[in-house]
């Protein structure tokens, strides 16, 4: 009965990416012949490579603009629906929605909202008396970045809101009754009661957050192609691959940021671990 | 304008009918009557193609099209898969390298003689180390592209042959505010940027790299160095809409030199004027030719993108194969597909469309064709892809002003002989 | 217990604010996609198509002339919703069906490696697809799976299979042995019991893992990008080449969005409870 799972997951991701593992260590390239043993040096080219270096960069970034953005968000909305004595489903079925979608799909629908001639956004900004018209929001380098990383946050804020309003609501009504008797203001009851217990979800959430911010690809090659001021290290990595036809060193590089991504993950859990069990 | 001044004519004769030979196209003999042949080409090719053939030789066509991109992926990834994506596949000039290395097509030495070789001057582009590896089918040489409506209204009546005049034109063009930005010039981080920046290269006097493929563009005062700091004074003095960091080539084709939007088009593909100068498809028709590339001394140069037909290693039907190429390079049909928007490459078929009048800015063609030099002259190296995209990387930085031109053709030299070491 | 006026009011107005960040651009996408081409310039920008058509919708689907630029749009649409479709029904079927079937071997069965085959299974779930895509696309060429159906739909399988494991073997642990037991007495073999009795039972949760794979399968890109170059390719491949070929028609990209989440939408308006539980299950590893 577990065979068929452990064929398929045998073959199409244990046996790649031990081969991943193995190829990185050597020369790969369609174009050359035979694949020679180059140890690390597959890994230590990273440190010299200008552009790796650039999309390394700016995936940090996106990855931090993300998970603070998604954070704060995420929890503010959550007690926010967690407020509503009715209608909370529809509002929730309304705010999961872009989670949904194809991400390149939301890529091209914030394109048209970006367009410096038609765009809605230029089109709000002139409507309240801003001088936006035919502004171009990719041609600086901040606000390129930032405009990439609204539309991730788009998509992927619905699935912070979820864990944490799970956690809100499963909160026993008492506690919160308890302090109201004792006087507290809402502020209080939020800082007291409210964020440490829900603390862990939190820290799920994050986690969630900072794997889907190190995984960004569609939403930056729709808005930005391959502008490198926004070229986040998979699209890099896509590109070494797939236009170079430098197999191996792509793969050292998805190595690396698999690695990365966990050892952040993994940071967050420890810590707010740690935190919760000295409360 | 239609009809061509009779000392065109003869040089024309002189320079490109000289190499001329009859092309006797097989004789009537259908030796491979009733086999198939699967063709794998670029959108759109003419509806009857496949009719037309079987009727000269009696081998039935599977046709398949697409767009470029798709089948320059679906191509590579069929070779890199060990197949053959089609009997004859489109094989475009930059492949050349990478597809010579990996010897993935097969030579066409044998498949045409050698007065067709040298009436398709361009074949050599294709051809490494003696081999012919593909036969130029489609002659996408660069021109620039002007909407000579646009220059008259601005005063503009002699067309610009140096660089400083058509600056000038289009500086009059913004001037009595035709238009907004008077240069199309892609700027985004896609082919079209990189090729733009070639040709400017080329239009400053030089080259881009020199015999040991040794870059020749980093120095202030060479060629390449001065073309991208000509790029970046037409996007600061508002000559070229901001938004080209955005734009493909075919955007600012499709959506701003179509629509009258803007006057020039600095790297213009010549076959694109049939299409253009159609009412029922252009709202520029009649406002708009080629003219010779302006340079900077004012003698014009341009270059070839080549597209031609190749036969892969593992062909099914390798023979019928050859009968196709040899069909859709022929100088009768060349001058039939003219009507689709596909220059000919021989120029014998050239010359004589220019002779009948029915070549759209003809004599912009005519005396820009000889001038048409390869890029690479011993062909695209493997690792063109590579270096091309630190180009339009690097020349999209620069245009969003986050690097200078200096770093831009540093980062482009460093790409260069990292992608050469390897 | 009455709230304050004020704090109801400045619920209503967050909650308000966070319903427009999240509807306003899919509104704007249906919006763009019934707006004739002529008024996309229009300004003051109009939040309501003045002259709505449905023209876009027409050439994209075949009723009006589908060619641009030489390419027969129409033609490429249907076959990439065709694509869309099947790749991820296939992959779903398949996915749930094999998920449930290890799910249970997982629950009830007691086989040596059983804790160590989960655990490698699920953990790879913290594995970013793209760490084995060249390797997967090698393999996938030496297997000649390049641009069809079986080789891409296997490989959205081996994406989401280790979650609908995790869920459906939470669900699982969570069923009373007892309804089984009395089944396996009467000599039941393990199929009859789990399709009999267990899949009925658990139900909610093979939605919830169909919903998941379904939505994941429907959105995905850079796997199609290179397994499914051509013939295979699905809508959110074709969408964005809308804008990059030889034409640029944001009315016929716009209706193309449009229906590329219609279903996504559909599946949030009617199964959200289930989609909300799978996520919970899912992302609390």
């Amino acid at each position: 009965m577990v065979l068929p799972i452990l064929l398929t997951m045998g073959g199409l991701v244990f046996y790649p990416l031990l081969s991943t593992a193995w190829d990185s260590l050597h020369r790969v390239n369609p174009m050359q012949a035979g694949t020679p043993f180059v140890g690390i040096s597959n890994y230590t080219r990273v440190f010299s490579d200008v552009e790796v270096g650039q999309a390394w960069l700016n995936t940090f970034k996106y990855v931090v603009i993300a998970v603070f953005a998604e954070t704060v968000l995420g929890v503010l909305a959550a007690s926010l629906i967690n407020q509503l004595k009715s209608g909370r489903q529809w509002v929730l079925a309304a705010v999961v929605l872009p989670w949904a979608l194809p991400g390149v799909v939301s890529g091209v629908i914030w394109q048209w909202i970006y367009s410096p001639g038609p765009g809605l956004l230029n089109g709000l900004l002139v409507m309240i008396g801003l001088d936006y018209e035919g502004h171009l929001w990719f041609n600086d380098s901040t606000s390129a970045m930032l405009a990439v990383s609204v539309v991730h946050i788009w998509r992927m804020l619905p699935l912070t809101i979820v864990i944490v309003l799970a956690a809100m609501q499963s909160i026993p009504g008492d506690l919160y009754e308890a302090a109201r008797i004792d006087g507290a203001s809402r502020l209080v009851m939020f800082r007291n009661i409210t964020l440490p217990l829900t603390r862990g979800a939190i820290a799920v959430a994050m986690t969630n957050a900072t794997v889907s911010a190190f995984n960004l690809f569609d939403e930056a090659i729709v808005l930005a192609r391959n502008s490198l001021e926004t070229r986040p290290i998979l699209l890099q990595i896509y590109l070494e691959a797939f236009k170079k036809l430098n197999f191996s060193y792509g793969m050292a590089l998805s190595l690396m940021v698999t690695f990365i991504s966990l050892a952040i993950s993994l940071g967050y859990v420890l810590r707010i671990h740690r935190s919760t069990r000295l409360d | 304008m239609r009809l061509p001044k009779p000392n065109l004519i003869l040089a024309f004769s002189v320079v490109l009918m000289a190499t001329t030979s009859g092309i006797a196209l097989a004789d009537d003999a259908k030796p491979f009557a009733g086999q198939t042949v699967s063709v794998l080409l670029p959108s759109p090719q003419d509806a009857n193609m496949a009719a037309d053939f079987e009727n000269a030789t009696g081998i039935k066509l599977d046709l398949q099209t697409a767009s470029w991109d798709d089948v320059s992926v679906k191509i590579s990834t069929a070779l890199l898969a060990g197949t053959a994506p089609a009997d004859v596949t489109e094989f475009d000039w930059s492949w050349t390298g990478q597809f010579a290395a990996a010897d993935w097509y097969t030579p066409l030495n044998d498949t045409v003689d050698a007065a067709t070789l040298d009436d398709i001057k361009g074949s050599t582009i294709f051809n490494v180390n003696g081999k012919v590896l593909a036969i130029p089918y489609t002659n996408d040489f660069r021109v620039m592209l002007v909407n000579k409506k646009q220059f008259a209204d601005a005063g503009v009546t002699v067309m610009p042959r140096t660089l400083d005049e058509l600056v000038a034109a289009a500086k009059a063009v913004k001037a009595k505010g035709i238009v907004k930005y008077p240069i199309g010039l892609p700027l985004s981080a896609t082919e079209g940027a990189s090729t733009s920046w070639y040709l400017l290269t080329k239009a400053f006097g030089g080259d881009l790299f020199d015999k040991d493929m040794k870059p020749l563009f980093t120095a202030p005062d060479s060629a390449g160095y001065k073309a991208m700091a000509f790029e970046m004074m037409l996007l600061k003095e508002g000559l070229v809409d901001p938004a080209s960091t955005g734009l493909k080539d075919s955007e600012i084709n499709e959506t701003l030199f179509a629509k009258g939007l803007t006057s020039i088009m600095i790297s213009g593909e010549p076959g694109r004027l049939g299409a253009y100068n159609d009412p029922a498809q252009s709202v520029v028709a009649g406002q708009v030719q080629a003219i010779p590339v302006a340079t900077e001394s004012g003698k014009t140069r341009s270059f070839g993108l080549l597209e031609g037909l190749g036969i892969p290693r593992n062909a099914q039907n390798p023979e019928a194969a050859k009968e196709f190429i040899k069909w859709m390079t022929s100088k009768d049909y060349q001058i039939h597909n003219y009507a689709n928007g596909v220059l000919p490459t021989r120029t014998s078929a050239l010359a004589e469309l220019q002779q009948q009048g029915k070549l759209v800015s003809g004599e912009a063609l005519v005396e820009q064709a000889p001038t048409v030099e390869a890029l690479f002259p011993s062909g695209a190296p493997a690792w063109y892809p590579q270096f091309s995209l630190a180009v339009n990387t690097s020349i999209n930085s620069a245009a969003k002003g986050e690097i200078t031109v200096e770093q831009a053709v540093q980062r482009i030299a460093e790409a260069a002989a990292e992608a050469v070491k390897q | 217990m009455k709230e304050p006026r004020h704090i109801r009011l400045g619920i209503w107005a967050g909650v308000a604010l966070l319903l427009a960040w999240s509807l306003l651009p899919i509104y704007w996408t249906l919006a763009s996609s019934v707006t004739p081409t002529v008024e996309f310039n229009a300004r003051p920008l109009h939040l309501f198509p003045e002259h709505p058509t449905g023209e876009h919708y027409l050439r994209l689907l075949g009723v009006l002339d589908g060619h641009m630029g030489g390419v027969d749009v129409a033609g490429e649409f249907r076959l990439a919703l065709f694509n869309s479709i099947l790749t991820s029904s296939a992959a779903t079927v398949l996915c749930v069906l094999m998920s449930l079937l290890a799910a249970y071997a997982f629950a009830r069965l007691n086989f040596p490696g059983r804790q160590v085959l989960f655990y490698a299974v699920v953990g790879t779930m913290a594995v970013p697809g793209y760490a084995v895509l060249i390797p997967l696309f090698r393999l996938m060429v030496s297997l000649r799976q390049i641009d069809a159906y079986l080789g891409v739909t296997l490989i959205y399988v081996s994406a989401f299979l280790p979650l609908c494991l995790w869920l459906l073997k939470g669900v699982m642990d969570t069923l009373p042995q007892s309804l089984e037991e009395a089944a396996r007495m009467d000599g039941a073999s393990h199929m009859r019991i789990l399709f009999s009795i267990i899949a009925p039972i658990a139900a909610p949760g093979l939605t919830a893992a169909a919903i998941l794979t379904f939505l994941g399968a429907w959105g995905q890109y850079v796997v199609p990008l290179v397994f499914s170059p051509k013939n295979t390719k699905p809508l959110t491949v074709l969408i964005p080449e809308f804008a990059g070929k030889n034409f640029v028609d944001y009315g016929l990209i716009m209706a193309g969005g449009s229906i590329a989440i219609a279903v996504p939408c559909l599946l949030v308006i009617f199964l959200n409870r289930y989609l909300i539980s799978g996520l919970l299950a899912g992302s609390t590893k």
